[in-house]
């Protein structure tokens, strides 16, 4: 009769969550040298391409940290709902919508100078990412119809849009019948920094570090936290909970369309259907390892774009797209499967004694797991 | 007793089961015999839907036995409980609206390969047996709520329950159908099974339930092998009686202070949106308890939510310092000087996830501001305070509080609540699950603020400490205040008779 059930951790010690974190991804990188051996691959030659083309040198690192940067934008963009137990599922489709407005401002302004006008974009990135939220938000926070839904249907909507731009009214003259929208303004694109680096990667890590402050520091923060982990004590405190939930939805729009600025002005050449590239997807995964906190956001964000990368470039060793795929969803499933364990313990439990995961009745990660 | 424990269908020994902060069974014990409908009562935190819980596997015991049918049991999950022949129909029905009657009842248990119309002629019979009238093939969305309650009770006859466990069976009810729900349950009982039948309605109680045991802070504190022998207020007597709960000298008597807090002409509607509060007219003055007794569930809540502003009424008017507040918010109201210390203590006054000291500022925490910024440095400060103040053990204050004994949880959010000087205390529940040191330091520090000139409105479930404690003694019946009773002591039959809505002239 005895058998294991996860049981909640009285203390959750930084130190195991971190030894958590690398076992899970040991035990993943374990089982994903068995299916590359499985295959007729190195193992070690297949990991270590993996690693030199993620870290090695100031160019591989440059290429982490490019895709890092988008990643970091959408997984702040979820974890900032996510810190008031909202889902935004569409990042994607805002990071989109906060392209699509960044470059209507371009096109309007391109006679600008450098600095203003990429200023001016991130502005309508912004603007753009919350106009596509205003609608799921308002319907989440007067009529409780779940963000989830709403946000994610918006995605395709955002997309469609960007097809109808290509062929339609912003279909570049020059382009040779290519149905493509003109470049941003060459003074648009963003400074670089190192490499393949750019100033993006400052916005991002800037913008993380205020809403840390924000999050830890200000009473504003401390009004969301509340409401976020027991709303009807924020009732009792006098927070607008209806309030709440509408600005964090809003910023969390706003985040994933200055995402979209930030890859329109650093790595894409123009608005096209396949800016947002997942991102807006991923930043899903990256928040929910993050545990929704920024300063997590940043660490994972970083992983991420490794993994990424990595995972790109074993395919010149002949590796298969689908099991360099397969490789990268098994890290992140090990690294998710940790997560599970910085808060539950296994117990072995026999007859009496101990509670289990059902009696916490928290809706937590965990939760779907057990 | 003349049968021996074999006979019983269930039996429940010993059980304790303590959560982070409250005990909520401290070796209760429960027999239930075949074929009986056995009433388990007891106020909100008695233990009574811990101990069905334990019965139905959703939760494990600490210590104590389960037996069922004779044999003991160690449920690890509620298909456990299922499998010994122990089902559950709980308040919120688990049903899925969009599968018909006959698919929601077989769902996780069905015989293998049978036709849809096998199976919906098998459910005709079973829900004809016990003259329970469901159309099995309609969709459980159209349904009224006793037909989604019948399809719950199939479900756990399809399942072969030997035990069933109704739990506020008839809060969802229209009368009529809370009378054709007594027909079903006797005719199941006459079938040899067991019901366990969890209501506050006591009148519902002695014309359904053939026995019954009452819980009181997580122990059984008295059974009744035949509710023929006794009345209503002895049932509610039972419920609040003695605890041996006061314990602080009663305060001598004061001269009235002013008036501090009035209600007049109340009426508020409950969660489900039925009447809960009706013409409800009182005053407290400042430096007077006046207490609040009744069986849970006739509107205490509600009163104290509309005090603090947590519930509009629907008519009438809350003074508070000669200031009409009826519509200002909880926290314009705690600014003014009212303060409450609710009765979900985790959940509403504490976030438990939060650290110690976020929650000691949740009150005050618009004072510990610079500009935008919250300065850290003043809210440890306060929080510090508090917790020497009130005498809090609280570990690290950057832990989340939910890691505090439940005595000690309720000294930090009395303590937060009296720490700028309210006029008036709205205080629910106190000292309930806490332990014997808990309730001294609570009922204490309540003793002092009313010598201080606190006006404070004690709602409890504990008659001992009402007595002991209160200038004035207000009873709740239904949503209303149905007697008033002064500080000398009334005989506890007189109050009983009175909670169940039978007042003596």
């Amino acid at each position: 009769m005895i058998r294991p059930v996860l049981a909640r951790r009285e203390r959750v010690v930084p130190a195991t969550q971190a030894a958590g974190f690398v076992l899970g991804v040991v035990v993943a990188l374990i089982l994903g040298a068995i299916l590359l051996w499985v295959s007729d691959h190195s193992p070690a030659e297949v990991y270590e391409r993996m690693f030199d083309s993620a870290f090695k040198g100031t160019d591989s690192l440059s290429r982490t940290l490019e895709r890092a940067t988008p990643l970091a934008l959408t997984g702040l963009s979820v974890a900032v709902a996510g810190s008031m137990g909202l889902w935004n599922i569409g990042a994607e489709g805002q990071m989109m919508a906060g392209a699509i407005v960044a470059t209507g401002v371009a096109m309007m302004a391109d006679g600008l100078s450098g600095p203003l006008l990429i200023a001016l974009m991130m502005v309508s990135g912004v603007v753009g990412g919350m106009a596509l939220m205003i609608g799921p938000a308002l319907a989440r926070s007067h009529l409780r119809v779940s963000e989830i839904i709403t946000t994610l249907m918006l995605v395709y909507v955002a997309i469609r849009v960007v097809e109808w731009l290509e062929t339609g009214p912003w279909k570049d003259p020059e382009s040779f019948g290519f149905a493509v929208i003109e470049p941003v303004p060459e003074q648009a694109a963003l400074p670089g920094l190192f490499g393949r680096a750019n100033i993006g990667m400052l916005i991002a890590l800037g913008l993380l570090l205020v809403f840390w402050l924000a999050v830890s520091r200000t009473a504003w923060g401390y009004e969301l936290r509340l409401a976020g982990s027991s709303p009807d004590t924020a009732r009792y405190a006098g927070v607008s909970l209806r309030r709440k939930v509408l600005t964090a939805l809003l910023l969390s729009g706003g985040i994933a369309g200055l995402a979209g600025a930030v890859q329109l002005t650093g790595s894409a050449a123009r608005l096209e259907s396949g800016l947002s590239n997942g991102y807006g997807f991923a930043g899903i995964i990256v928040a929910a390892l993050a545990l929704m906190r920024p300063s997590g956001v940043a660490v994972v964000a970083f992983v991420f774009g490794a993994v990424q990368v990595g995972g790109q470039s074993i395919q010149t060793l002949g590796v298969s797209s689908a099991i360099a795929d397969i490789l990268q969803a098994m890290i992140l499933f090990g690294a998710l499967v940790a997560v599970v364990f910085f808060n539950y313990r296994i117990q072995w439990s026999g007859p009496g004694g101990g509670s289990s995961i059902a009696e916490s009745g928290e809706p937590d990660l965990a939760g779907e797991v057990a | 007793m003349a049968s021996t424990d074999a006979d019983y269908a269930v039996w429940l020994r010993g059980i304790e089961k303590q959560f982070p902060g409250v005990i909520a069974c401290a070796g209760a014990d429960l027999w239930v015999r075949p074929g009986t409908i056995h009433a388990l009562l007891g106020e909100n935190g008695a233990g009574k839907t811990t101990m069905v819980s334990v019965l139905s596997g959703v939760y494990r015991p600490d210590g104590g036995e389960v037996w069922v049918n004779g044999q003991r049991r160690f449920f690890q999950s509620p298909a456990d409980a299922i499998a010994a022949g122990v089902g559950m129909v709980y308040q919120e029905f688990r049903l899925v609206p969009t599968l018909t009657v006959a698919e929601n009842i077989v769902l996780g248990a069905a015989p293998g390969l049978l036709r849809s119309a096998e199976i919906e002629e098998r459910v005709a019979e079973l829900s004809a047996a016990y003259g329970m009238a469901a159309d099995p093939t309609r969709p459980v969305w159209q349904l009224s709520m006793g037909e989604r309650q019948r399809v719950e009770i199939l479900k756990a006859l399809w399942r072969n329950a030997s035990v069933l466990v109704m739990d506020e069976p008839t809060a969802v009810l229209t009368p009529g159908e809370a009378a054709e729900l007594g027909l079903t349950l006797k005719a199941m009982a006459e079938d040899g099974r067991s019901i366990i039948y969890i209501s506050h309605k006591l009148d519902q109680v002695v014309a359904f339930c053939d026995e019954a045991t009452v819980l009181r802070q997580g122990k059984t504190v008295a059974t009744v092998d035949d509710l023929d022998d006794v009345d209503l207020s002895s049932l509610a007597e039972m419920m609040v009686g003695s605890s041996g709960g006061g314990y602080v000298q009663r305060p001598p008597a004061l001269e009235a202070g002013p008036e501090v807090l009035a209600l007049q002409g109340i009426s508020a509607l409950n969660d489900r949106g039925l009447p809960a509060l009706a013409d409800i007219n009182m005053t407290i003055h400042s430096g007077e308890i006046v207490g609040i007794v009744g069986v849970s569930g006739n509107g205490q809540k509600e009163l104290a939510e509309v005090v603090t502003g947590l519930r509009q009424p629907s008519q009438g008017r809350v003074t508070f310092k000669e200031q009409d507040v009826t519509e200002a918010s909880p926290a314009d109201r705690y600014r003014l000087g009212l303060a409450y210390v609710p009765e979900d203590r985790i959940g509403v006054g504490l976030a438990p996830k939060m650290s110690v000291v976020d929650n000691a500022v949740v009150r005050s925490y618009r004072s510990q501001r610079r500009g935008l910024m919250l300065v850290m440095a003043k809210c440890v400060q306060f929080c510090q305070d508090l917790v020497e103040r009130f005498g809090v053990r609280a570990g690290r204050l950057h832990d989340p509080v939910a890691g505090l004994s439940g005595g000690n949880l309720q000294r930090l959010l009395l303590g937060r609540e009296l720490a700028e000087q309210p006029a008036v205390l709205v205080a629910a529940q106190p000292t309930r699950g806490l332990d014997v040191q808990g309730v001294a330091a609570i009922q204490s520090h309540l003793a002092d603020q009313r010598a201080d000139g606190v006006g404070i409105l004690l709602i409890s479930e504990d008659l001992d400490e009402l007595l002991a404690l209160s200038d004035r003694l207000l009873v709740m019946f239904e949503g209303r205040v149905v007697a008033e009773y002064g500080p000398d002591v009334t005989p506890r039959t007189v109050i009983g008779e009175a909670m169940a809505g039978q007042v003596r002239a």
